[in-house]
């Protein structure tokens, strides 16, 4: 028993090393496969999850973020959207317009921002829009996000 | 206290030889993994890679020969940790111009992953999907992915001495801890080596709850020499103060006054992590009772607290030993030694020996390697041209 | 979740404060791991009546803070750094203070009826105020809703009991005193982030 327990350590001692060998020169294939294979995405309370709806304008477009709620389990009461307009260089000296979010027809809130300085203000028109979070530069956009109470909680 | 037999003192090392014969394959790998492609117009990439390749091969041949791991392992551990902030600030500012986070450099996915965060991902990740940390998974310096698969690789290779020989902060307050010659703080109360798994339970609760990096957020010390978020706001500048005192206090004065890991070994969350995942690593460090003379040197010298009298009792050391050579160069009668599992403790302890330091090697060569030969190449670029690129 | 997370950073506090009445109750000669857990169970089950109690409390309190809208938040912060205060002097204390932990003078109250008194000694655990527990009381108050803080408490109380569970396993008691100390700075921090939260709603109102 002594024995085969001591031949089974060095066994497995041994096979690290390929192991390390594989580990490092395969590391392309093992990202992808990491990222593939478990399905991660970064949290959307960094990227502001993905683009649910684009609004094209005069050389520039709008992109609406689908709402961030996510909690550990369930939803948060509370989360934001983030909107984005880019590019950059086709963007008016002000951008006003009025925003729906959850595709209902109905505009959520109205923001205006001026795009040199980044200030903007926010104007809810529903009661699940609380206030103005931030406006962000972006590299090749301006990012805004409200903050939103959860409908649904 | 047990009968002391005399035993004829071990001769130290490998001969020449053979340390030789052992070398030859983690020169082939290091020079594969530190080439870095066909020759270039510019020698100073190649320069970097051969210097780093020459250090890395020297210092490896003389633990093999020598039989000395613990002075050679902390030369390339604390230059890993130096060329890091280095190799760091360069990639940084290259791609994002200042060092400084803001928050739409967190929109953007451009914050580089860190180890630190591994132990506050791990629930979210398996609740959500997600991933709670503001980075790129596949693209950009230092991508989740790549980082946590480096991380499990290193895990199941080297367990607990991931801290040790793959960490790429733990050289700083080792670095720190060795230079005054003797500690002015001669004890350290024990209780205190339960904080890290404090913080470790406290960081991933707080994270779990949040959906955000609490350790980063609020207590990691190396914020203070990487990136730390654009100082725009009183709570931004709690947290900056917060960081610069732990790091000050954890990774600078305190190990220089013990002479002791004090970041590693007091506070640092990732530690208990690695010391869980260790128990499935198939190597340790063994005491043999019956050769211990009981001078308990090697208590007095472990940087990170792992050993005690009962150690000395059971041939075990604590779950927090790094197996970083410390205690097997400074027994003098060679009662201490890298140990396989399943196999006899004190048999055969140079190849558990060099079965260890292989795997640990090749992975510091490639890791740890293009971190100091990216430093190298950075200095080289900044001295010869003036810029950084 | 928060309850439950609450009850995780406080219970090693818990188990410290009762494993001395505790443990020699669960060593009775000649009861196997079998019948401990039996007794363990029978325990849990009246420290969730407690806390259930406790929650129903909670939510009442809620109920007329709610009332004084404005001030909720308010009062919230003053409770939450109130506590955390004292859960920071409760922790940083040499020894537990007398009359920590609940049941060790009723014990010998309940030791007529046999049967009951791990039930007994449960419920009056979960009723024993105790900064985790007020912290969480708290946290219940603002849940807006009877059956949010009884899920609140419920979800403390399951924090609170994975520490109790080894219990009636021998093996673990070598391990009491490394938890209790983990147990103690993990208090520290929770405390810490308790009054520190407090602080943000004091100051932004």
């Amino acid at each position: 028993m002594q024995k085969l327990k001591a031949i089974l350590g060095y066994t497995w001692a041994a096979l690290l090393i390929p192991l390390a060998v594989a580990t490092l020169f395969g590391m392309g294939s093992w990202m992808k496969l990491l990222v593939s294979g478990t399905g991660l995405t970064v949290s959307p309370w960094f990227t502001g999850d993905v683009v649910a709806r684009t609004v094209k304008h005069d050389g520039y477009e709008t992109r609406i973020h689908r709402p961030v709620f996510q909690a550990l389990i369930g939803e948060r009461r509370e989360g934001f959207v983030q909107v984005d307009w880019g590019p950059l260089e086709a963007l008016p000296a002000q951008v006003d317009e009025e925003v729906d979010f959850d595709d209902d027809g109905q505009a959520d809130f109205r923001v205006v921002l001026d795009t040199a300085s980044g200030q903007a203000t926010l104007t809810p028109l529903t009661e699940y829009v609380l206030n103005l979070a931030g406006t962000f530069r972006l590299d090749d956009a301006w990012a805004m996000r409200a903050t939103l109470r959860n409908p649904r909680r | 206290m047990t009968a002391q037999t005399e035993t004829k003192p071990r001769k130290p090392g490998l001969g020449v030889l053979k340390s030789l014969l052992l070398l030859l394959p983690i020169m082939l790998l290091s020079f594969l993994f530190l080439a870095g492609g066909p020759p270039r117009e510019d020698p100073l990439p190649f320069i970097a890679g051969i210097v780093t390749w020459l250090a890395l091969n020297i210092l490896f041949f003389l633990m093999l020969y020598t039989g000395k791991t613990y002075r050679y392992r902390r030369v390339l551990f604390v230059a890993l940790a130096l060329t890091l902030i280095i190799t760091f600030a360069a990639s940084i500012l290259g791609t994002r111009g200042s060092l400084a986070l803001t928050d739409a450099d967190v929109l953007q996915g451009k914050t580089p992953f860190c180890f630190l965060v591994i132990p506050t991902i791990i629930i979210p990740a398996l609740f959500t999907r997600t991933i709670i940390f503001p980075g790129s998974l596949l693209t950009g310096f230092a991508p989740i992915a790549s980082m946590l698969v480096l991380w499990a690789g290193a895990t199941l290779l080297v367990g607990r001495g991931w801290c040790s020989w793959l960490c790429f902060y733990g050289g700083l307050d080792e670095g720190f801890s060795r230079i005054l010659k003797k500690p002015v703080i001669k004890s350290i109360d024990r209780r205190w080596t339960y904080l890290p798994w404090a913080v470790l339970l406290g960081v991933v609760l707080l994270s779990a709850v949040t959906l955000s990096p609490a350790y980063c957020e609020w207590l990691c010390p190396f914020k203070a020499v990487t990136e730390s978020a654009a100082i725009t706001s009183t709570l931004i500048l709690i947290q900056t103060i917060i960081f610069v005192t732990l790091f000050v206090g954890l990774v600078v004065v305190l190990p220089m006054l013990t002479k002791r890991r004090t970041q590693c070994a007091l506070f640092c969350p990732l530690g208990p992590l690695q010391s869980l995942a260790n128990k499935i690593n198939v190597f340790d460090v063994r005491i043999d009772p019956e050769k211990c003379s009981r001078c308990k040197l090697c208590i007095r010298s472990c940087p990170t607290l792992s050993l005690d009298e009962a150690s000395l009792e059971s041939g075990r050391t604590l779950m927090s030993c790094t197996k970083c050579g410390q205690c097997v160069d400074a027994c003098p009668r060679k009662a201490i030694s890298f140990h396989i599992k399943g196999t006899k403790v004190g048999i055969s302890a140079d190849a558990a020996r060099v079965l260890f330091l292989y795997p640990t090697f090749i992975f510091f060569a490639a890791f740890g390697g293009s971190i100091i030969s990216s430093a190298i190449l950075t200095v080289l670029k900044l001295v010869t041209t003036g810029s950084m690129y | 979740m928060q309850g439950f997370l609450l009850g995780l950073a406080n219970g090693s506090s818990c188990l410290a404060f009762c494993a001395p009445a505790l443990i020699p109750f669960f060593m009775h000669e000649g009861q196997g791991v079998r019948q401990n857990l039996v007794t363990l169970f029978k325990f849990l089950g009246g420290r969730m009546g407690g806390y259930l109690l406790i929650g129903l409390l909670a939510w009442g309190a809620g109920s007329l803070l709610s009332g004084a809208a404005g001030y909720e938040r308010l009062l919230i912060g003053i409770a939450y750094v109130g506590l955390a205060a004292l859960l920071l002097v409760a922790v940083l204390r040499k020894k537990a203070p007398a009359g920590a932990c609940a049941f060790e003078g009723a014990r010998a109250t309940l030791s007529r009826w046999p049967a009951l008194l791990p039930v007994g000694m449960g419920f009056l655990a979960g009723l024993k105020i105790c900064p985790p527990l007020l912290l969480a009381f708290t946290g219940a108050a603002s849940a807006g809703s009877l059956a949010g803080s009884l899920v609140f408490f419920l979800a403390f109380f399951l924090g609170t009991s994975v520490y109790f569970i080894p219990i009636p396993f021998l093996g673990v008691f070598r391990r009491a005193s490394a938890l209790q100390i983990v147990g103690q700075f993990a208090a520290v921090i929770v405390a810490l982030y308790y009054l520190f939260a407090g602080a943000i709603l004091l100051i932004a109102g």
